[in-house]
């Protein structure tokens, strides 16, 4: 009776999952040119994905409405969740579809560092515009395809610190990762940059999705730290700055660009109020470069540019200039190394490599939420002076 | 720890407990008349909380309502939550257990659908209200109220906690003082022989289910007020339930308040001693020393026997 059931219940799964297989590898047509993005376009923080998502839409549909280009260029999405265990089949999507030469992302770290061996392998290029772990441009991992955009989280965490030590002027700091690549990667280099400067710090993990911060915003209230680091993302900071708000906690907070969405203003409310966010990223809508961007892509998509928008637009315009200068010839792995030696001047900042990928250049930005918005402050190194 | 953290600790624990034993309660209740683990009961509480959710945004509570106003905006969202608790956990009964429990299926079988509707209701939530978390507009402006033992309690947490405390002593006047409870009882201890006694067994099931659903619900909203809403939400906190069911004692509904409150109190008292990161496994290291030595859970199955 059992095993009846069960086999009944197998054949049509089987036969689902047969036909799934099938339909990975439709080769796109003639002249066409294919851009993908991977990131999260569903699950916990798609605000982050759907940012970049619209910035390279956005290029796509310019470039194409200009004219002046012999080939069209298409969008292909690669919804990766920001999951390291969905990057795999984003990767396999965007790989498998053979006009797509090159990918804007992938967005997070965790996700990053599990999709581009397989990238690496398919000589597909890779420009990420904010996946910020340190490690990833490490020669060791023989990531040949991942080219980064964006400062590492190196000169994020540094500047959290040196803005906390020098500014805030913060005796003890409590430093919580939230044990994604991305955190963990983020608070090791502000826990580094705090040391050296003399602060004290109390590092503890909290992993996301913890169902009540409560407790946890007690122990930051009875550790007496007069400023706190979140390296994570605005979900899980969103209700903890709402219990620490709760606990009567008084001291600074900041974050970085994972948090640095107007969704974590929305989520968390008044107690969101005075946070401090820093970003490798410019705010579109106030960066003299950019306002004609952040115009059309109000008009576009009907709200303002969020983190990252305007940085994956301009990856997104580098890459189809690149395949400009291929001339109909477009192969993955040609394109992968113009783009390595390429420097490309976008609205945000130049876009160019060192030998592993790495993006040079170091700026970072502070941002602090008041009355309600998420105000930019400017240049970290300059405001610290 | 000093001894005012110890207080501060062990209040916060037993808010969060209090909640737990809430959604406790659903998978104890499913289990004792029908002997299934409903894992969809982690997507009624998710629903539930999206009820309070469409309730409060119909009526705009806007900024600093009246204290009266507040009192009506909670109620007002209670009820959404509980509305939409109950109906869901009725649906789940109507399509997805009943015409197995006609046809005499296996527990596995049961089992394999509980998850499969977990999943089903998890994604369309996720389709219907969007994938992105959304907040619970405020209802009220959040201050301490009174402090128990030097350890301050504001109004989310009173609410939280007065709210789980009254819905759990209905729940035990219910199942030990009325007809429908009597109904329960006889079920849970032998549903072939209630049905020759003249209960009808369909309709206490059906009933069993919808009472579940409501305080599935309204634990939901009163941990969106916590948080915020998500389609995601059910997860953690149902599983983290379920072990207390188990730790009280699955079937049992004193032993489900119990097993609620012991787990928020270890998890709480982990993040001073051990921190976060090992909240979720000292709640399973609890667990797993009850099954050792008492199988049962601490209070034993006893649905069927009056609490």
């Amino acid at each position: 009776m059992l095993n009846k059931t069960i086999v009944k219940l197998a054949i049509p799964l089987a036969v689902g999952a047969l036909a799934l297989t099938g339909c990975g590898s439709d080769s796109g047509s003639g002249d066409a040119v294919k851009i993908a993005f991977q990131g999260p376009l569903s699950g916990d923080n798609v605000a982050l994905g759907e940012n970049m998502q619209n910035g390279v839409k956005l290029a796509i549909e310019q470039a194409n409405a200009k004219g002046d280009l012999d080939f069209k260029v298409e969008y292909v999405a690669a919804d990766d969740q920001g999951l390291p265990d969905k990057a795999t089949a984003a990767a396999q999507k965007a790989i498998d579809d053979e006009s797509v030469v090159a990918v804007v992302g992938p967005a997070f770290s965790g996700a990053t560092n599990t999709a581009s061996p397989l990238y690496a392998e398919a000589g597909l290029v890779t420009v990420s515009p904010s996946a910020t772990n340190p490690l990833l441009t490490d020669p060791k991992n023989e990531f040949k395809s991942f080219l980064r955009g964006v400062p590492n989280d190196n000169m994020q965490g540094a500047a959290m610190a040196t803005y906390f030590a020098k500014k805030v002027q913060a005796k003890t700091v409590y430093l919580i990762d939230d044990k994604t690549d991305y955190g963990v990667g983020l608070a090791g280099v502000a826990e580094k940059g705090l040391k050296e400067a003399g602060v004290k710090v109390v590092k503890k993990s909290v992993p996301q999705k913890t169902p009540d911060y409560s407790a946890t915003a007690k122990d930051v209230v009875n550790s007496k730290a007069d400023a706190l680091i979140y390296a994570g993302y605005y979900q899980d900071l969103a209700p903890f700055a709402k219990k620490l708000k709760d606990a009567g906690y008084k001291g600074a907070g900041i974050s970085g660009d994972g948090s640095n969405d107007a969704k974590f203003v929305e989520l968390a409310g008044d107690a969101s109020e005075n946070w401090f966010l820093t970003c490798p990223c410019t705010d579109a809508t106030v960066e003299a470069g950019t306002k004609k961007f952040a115009a059309d892509y109000q008009k576009e998509f009907g709200r303002a540019p969020g983190t990252y928008s305007a940085e994956a637009y301009d990856i997104t315009n580098m890459i189809i200039e690149q395949v400009k200068g291929l001339k109909g010839d477009v192969q993955r792995e040609a394109l992968r190394d113009a783009l390595a030696k390429a420097s490309y001047k976008g609205l945000t900042k130049t876009f160019s490599f060192d030998e592993n990928g790495e993006f040079k250049g170091t700026d970072v930005y502070l941002y602090q939420v008041k009355g309600g918005k998420i105000a930019y402050q400017g240049n970290v190194n300059e405001l610290v002076g | 720890m000093s001894l005012q953290e110890f207080w501060d600790y062990l209040v916060l624990g037993v808010m969060l407990g209090s909640l737990y034993a809430v959604i406790a309660i659903g998978y104890t209740l499913v289990y004792g008349v029908l002997q299934l683990i409903n894992f969809a009961h982690s997507e009624v509480f998710m629903l539930g909380a999206y009820g309070s959710l469409i309730v409060l945004q119909l009526v705009n509570p806007g900024d600093n309502p009246s204290a009266l106003a507040s009192i009506g905006f909670v109620a007002l969202a209670m009820a959404g939550s509980a509305l939409f608790g109950g109906f869901t956990a009725y649906g789940l009964e109507k399509v997805a257990y009943r015409p197995l429990r006609r046809r005499g299926a296996p527990r596995l079988i049961f089992l394999i659908t509980a998850i499969g509707a977990s999943f089903f209701l998890y994604n369309l939530a996720g389709k219907l209200f969007g994938r992105d978390p959304l907040p619970l507009p405020e209802m009220y402006d959040n201050h301490e109220v009174f402090s128990i033992f030097g350890a301050g309690v504001n109004i989310t947490q009173m609410l939280q906690f007065a709210t789980a405390v009254v819905m759990m002593v209905a729940l035990d006047m219910l199942v030990n003082r009325t007809k429908l409870g009597k109904g329960i009882r006889a079920v849970a201890q032998d549903a072939e022989v209630a049905g020759l006694m003249g209960v009808n067994i369909d309709k206490v099931i059906s009933r069993t289910f919808i009472v579940g659903g409501v305080m599935g619900g309204v634990a939901g909203f009163l941990f969106a007020n916590l948080n915020q809403v998500s389609y995601t939400m059910g997860f953690i906190p149902g599983i983290t339930a379920f072990a207390a069911a188990v730790v009280g004692g699955i079937g049992n509904i004193r032993g489900a308040m119990f097993g609620g409150i012991l787990i928020g109190i270890v998890e709480t008292m982990t993040v001073p001693l051990l921190g976060d990161e090992w909240r979720s496994v000292s709640a399973m290291v609890v667990l797993i020393l009850v099954l050792m030595f008492r199988p049962m859970g601490i209070l034993g199955e006893r649905v069927g026997r009056a609490a």
